[in-house]
């Protein structure tokens, strides 16, 4: 979808310690650095806590970014009701919104010609043994879903951002997402 | 098919190689000729009576369940080499797992038990465990060798806990690697989400 496009716009939402900053910092690494393409990442923190609210924003694109800010979301990635509820309104009227499914009910306030895809991605996260990478999986779940950047890409960012150590678990949590959102956007 | 990096091939120091892989329902009868090998000497302090259909029928069912992960080693078309990781998949210890290993005499000393111990703790720390034990009783100096390679130190030490098979009574020594450090740093990484005096 957003591959045509020469700048997509990102918003990664949910709340202090879902891991926010990390799956957009991924997300810009994989483009930049692994893709050869153009990023620029903004991180808004909340309140100096735990569960407030956080975002990322992600710009993608083929040419110099010369506005880093995200107005109007190409893609919306959300793991928390309350980010759904704030930037859901500002997204494009063909804009795709992923989302946390048991963190997040996507109802109203979306364009009525926007998309939405699901993922339990918390679930997915807690079989594989740790909560903690549940922001890995819908890192895993953009990628599959949007094909905007390659998994192998997107797999080096993994590898080159998480601590030593954490990598295989990561990449599992990465595949888990990734397959899940192919499955959703492949015509069967 | 490759799952985990298994199957893979080991290289011994004596130059001879085995097939590590993860073991599964179909090894079951070959695992319980490699047990009904060893001598009662070896055999003398392992922790279950290895040689019975019983306990295969029990162990089979941890691997299907989940709270047991081996991994076999194959040369010359038999196991000559077994090791488990053994987790409680509910309860207050569900971080820990518990290694077992067990390596044919004629296998010993080439570093066949590094082999599958360390693969084991691969396996651990990608299940995402934070410490890992393993029960070894004085007497198994070679096998304590190889725990302290692979980051393990003597945590605790229960006099006259184990009834070996001929009923002699002997101390057991816990060994422990605590690896929650690597997921403290994956923590801290996830926690930059709410950094302090910074933002918006």
């Amino acid at each position: 979808m957003a591959s045509q496009n020469t700048r997509t716009e990102i918003r990664v939402g949910g709340l202090g310690g879902q891991g926010i900053i990390l799956c957009g910092s991924i997300i810009g690494k994989a483009a930049a650095i692994y893709s050869g393409r153009h990023a620029a990442m903004i991180q808004a923190f909340g309140p100096e806590a735990r569960g407030s609210a956080c975002s990322a924003q992600v710009i993608v694109a083929d040419e110099a970014i010369g506005y880093p800010y995200v107005r109007h979301p190409d893609i919306l990635v959300l793991l928390s009701q309350d980010a759904f509820v704030q930037f859901a309104p500002q997204l494009k009227p063909d804009g795709l919104v992923l989302y946390e499914n048991e963190l997040v009910q996507p109802e109203g306030k979306l364009p009525t010609t926007a998309r939405s895809l699901g993922i339990p991605a918390t679930r997915f996260a807690e079989e594989l043994g740790r909560r903690l990478v549940l922001n890995i999986v819908m890192a895993g779940f953009f990628t599959g879903a949007t094909n905007l950047l390659s998994i192998d890409a997107v797999e080096k960012a993994v590898v080159d951002s998480v601590p030593k150590g954490t990598e295989s678990l990561n990449l599992k949590a990465l595949m888990k997402g990734y397959e899940y959102g192919r499955a959703l956007v492949t015509p069967t | 098919m490759e799952r985990d990096g298994f199957p893979r091939v080991a290289k011994l120091k004596d130059g001879s190689s085995v097939e590590i892989s993860l073991a599964s329902a179909a090894d079951g009868p070959s695992l319980l000729d490699f047990y009904r090998s060893l001598s009662d000497e070896d055999r003398l302090v392992l922790k279950d009576n290895v040689t019975t259909p019983g306990w295969l029928a029990r162990f089979l069912a941890k691997l299907e369940s989940g709270a047991a992960t081996s991994l076999v080693a194959r040369a010359d078309g038999r196991i000559c080499g077994e090791a488990t990781l053994h987790r409680n998949l509910h309860g207050w210890s569900r971080h820990v797992g518990e290694i077992r290993l067990s390596v044919a005499a004629d296998r010993r000393g080439k570093g066949l038990g590094y082999a599958l111990a360390g693969g084991v703790v691969k396996l651990a720390i990608d299940m995402g465990l934070e410490k890992m034990v393993a029960q070894l009783v004085e007497s198994q100096a070679a096998a304590r060798k190889t725990f302290e390679r692979l980051g393990f130190r003597q945590e605790a030490e229960l006099a006259r806990q184990v009834a070996d098979i001929r009923g002699t009574k002997r101390d057991l020594l816990i060994y422990s690697n605590d690896v929650s450090h690597i997921w403290s740093a994956m923590e801290a990484l996830v926690e930059e989400d709410y950094r302090p005096h910074e933002g918006q």
